[in-house]
């Protein structure tokens, strides 16, 4: 490998005019595309909000269905971003450092949520969980209400991002080992002091990022949740699903005042992301770096 | 302390890793476990530390059962082919986590266990280095850290795993002689797998060797060097000539070797490299065979002689001092008659039946 380096780095540094040209041609196209497909429409949604002023942005935003709609996506992550997390860490954990059966069996489960389109994931809840469904007749009886209820959303969000934190996780313990927790037990550490001192400090920037993947993803999610809201106007309605329907109201403005909000919650997950990305890969360039050397 | 190791068998699904392993470890003693991969030295030492269960059998640590204890109550030190430091701690915090974790009533205070951290760097040279991360140490700095690590809880028992196999040659001799310095300092019962016989021979008070899950010999550096008890052993601790059928009987005498009924033909023998006396001339006393010089190796104290018996072919290593080399003046091509010192022979049930002694005989 090392005997080619230096050709192929000779030709990258020195290229020739064809060479040129057709890189230039190459970044140029790469460019037209994200500005066509990404940048335009995102400006366009912070322009056609602002497109009446400020003072319109801001009553559209202030309007009680949007508030309350902007609550309850806050209370939907809330409960299934930690439900994930806590999943994700017991499940990867599991897989990584235990032998078992059926382990292969679950991590194709895990996946699932990514294979199945969302609006199947509700359309199962409300199949269990439904008026009509297997569940439906005893939780009317208890007055339980999942179905068409803030519940039902949560158990939609939960499920579609039911992978994310655990992805996140199990290539990375799998390529750390388990060499610093066997050793730790060695010295005598109880299994809650390889928790907190040996196995999380290990992995807070993949749990970070996995975390951060499932929340921007739940503040998001529309198919699933769609299916199970019932869409009643200031109480099961997410975000997104406000967007949807002061859209289809034809009402412009207050549509894309609240679209801006969940674009600039994906911008804010992103730089958050990249961040993430820039600490770590540092740390993991040094790390190879080192096994080079 | 002491660790008895009573009837220890274990299997990996139709695999055996150890099957029926019994040895006695005297307190303060270092006893290295040899073998091959695969012999089952890892497996072995994993269930002293109680991180594998064995399926039959019993680990005695002073006397006192302790299969069923989990690993964490022990009270052994454990060093890792590949460190295993934490890679998120200081070299300080590293060596003091196992004073940390303890519970309260038996945590040092903190000036107690900053002093301890601090004798122990001394006495693993890495005073300076507290403060570094272990991704800033060399692997023998690591290797020392991680030894200090495990000498931090006052181990009765310490437990090493291939610890400097993962080293390059010089610091992997230097550290071998320092580990048998602290040992001998500490007194503290040591146990050292490796795959290295030069490393087990020269550490160890004592040597076990195992193979295939099965233990072959134990006994001092000396005595299973002089006197291995089975082909294998003989092969695994350095480089052998082996000879049987014709080539065999051409060697030795067999009046000498029948003692009565048994077969030379049916025997191996075995004679290390610098065993072989080689000569210009027909020695007149003596059954020896024609070999031509293949190559010179003469780099070194020993001069290395690779020979191919004329006649059939084989090929056989011959080592002189440099004194002998230069009288002989061998150089490839050359031929040269050549007789073993002593022939050691086993027969087929691995059993070692007979010693000769060629030279002292005629």
């Amino acid at each position: 490998m090392r005997g080619h380096r230096p050709v192929s780095s000779s030709s990258l540094l020195h290229p020739s005019l064809a060479q040129q040209v057709g890189r230039v041609t190459l970044i140029l196209l790469a460019l037209l595309f994200l500005f066509g497909f990404l940048i335009l429409p995102v400006a366009a949604v912070f322009t056609q909000a602002l497109s009446e002023g400020w003072k319109m942005y801001r009553d559209s935003i202030c309007q009680a269905d949007v508030l309350s709609a902007l609550r309850l996506t806050g209370l939907v992550a809330g409960i299934a971003v930690p439900l994930n997390l806590a999943f994700g860490l017991a499940a990867s954990w599991a897989i990584t450092r235990f032998e078992f059966h059926g382990k292969s069996l679950l991590i194709t489960m895990i996946d699932i949520p990514l294979s199945v389109s969302p609006v199947v994931a509700g359309m199962m809840y409300v199949e269990v969980f439904g008026l009509h469904g297997w569940l439906g007749p005893w939780l009317s009886e208890h007055n339980l209400h999942v179905i068409f209820a803030v519940p039902g959303i949560v158990l939609a969000t939960v499920f579609v991002t039911f992978p994310f934190v655990a992805r996140e996780l199990i290539p990375f313990m799998q390529a750390q080992g388990s060499d610093e927790e066997v050793a730790a037990v060695v010295l005598g550490a109880c299994g809650w002091n390889v928790f907190w001192r040996v196995t999380l400090p290990n992995i807070k920037w993949a749990l970070l990022y996995g975390t951060i993947l499932a929340a921007s993803r739940s503040i998001g999610e529309f198919g699933a949740v769609s299916v199970v809201s019932g869409h009643i106007r200031g109480k099961t309605t997410t975000l997104p699903l406000q967007v949807e329907m002061l859209y289809n109201e034809y009402n412009f403005t207050a549509a894309f005042a609240a679209a801006s909000l969940l674009t600039l919650a994906a911008v804010v997950t992103l730089g958050i992301k990249k961040v993430l990305e820039v600490t770590t890969g540092l740390r993991r360039g040094n790390a190879e770096e080192e096994a080079e050397s | 302390m002491s660790i008895q190791i009573e009837h220890i068998s274990k299997r990996y699904g139709s695999f055996t890793a150890l099957a029926d392993v019994s040895l006695t470890i005297e307190s303060g003693e270092l006893v290295t476990l040899l073998g091959p991969s695969g012999s089952g030295k890892t497996t072995l030492l994993r269930i002293i530390a109680g991180l594998e269960s064995p399926d039959e059998g019993n680990i005695l640590l002073h006397g006192e059962e302790s299969t069923r204890h989990n690993a964490s109550r022990r009270g052994i030190g454990f060093v890792f082919q590949h460190y295993a430091l934490f890679r998120h701690m200081t070299i300080f915090e590293n060596v003091a986590f196992g004073l940390r974790v303890q519970s309260r009533l038996l945590r040092p205070s903190r000036p107690n266990i900053r002093e301890r951290v601090t004798e122990l760097l001394h006495l693993v040279q890495l005073d300076s280095f507290a403060e570094m991360y272990p991704e800033q140490l060399s692997g023998g700095q690591r290797q020392r850290v991680a030894l200090a690590r495990a000498l931090a809880v006052k181990p009765k028992v310490l437990l090493l795993d291939e610890p400097f196999s993962a080293l390059d040659a010089k610091v992997r001799k230097e550290l071998r002689d320092w580990l048998r310095r602290i040992h001998d300092d500490l007194h503290v019962t040591t146990v050292l797998v490796t795959h290295d016989q030069e490393e087990a021979l020269e550490v160890a008070d004592r040597v076990a060797i195992l193979n295939l899950g099965e233990l072959e010999q134990t006994g001092t550096p000396e005595s299973i060097y002089n006197d291995p008890a089975s082909p294998f052993v003989y092969n695994f601790l350095g480089n052998v000539n082996l000879f049987h059928g014709r080539l065999l009987t051409e060697l030795s005498f067999e009046g000498r070797a029948g003692s009565a009924e048994r077969s030379i033909d049916t025997a191996i023998g075995f004679v290390r490299p610098h065993e072989l006396e080689l000569s210009r001339n027909l020695p007149a006393d003596r059954r020896s065979v024609v070999a031509s010089v293949l190559r010179v190796h003469a780099a070194g104290p020993q001069i290395r002689l690779e020979l191919s018996i004329v006649g059939s072919g084989r090929s056989v290593a011959a080592e002189l001092g440099r004194k002998q080399f230069e009288q002989l003046a061998l150089v490839p091509g050359d031929k040269v008659f050549v007789w073993p010192q002593y022939i050691r022979l086993f027969d087929d049930d691995r059993a070692m039946s007979l010693l000769l002694d060629q030279g002292a005989g005629i």
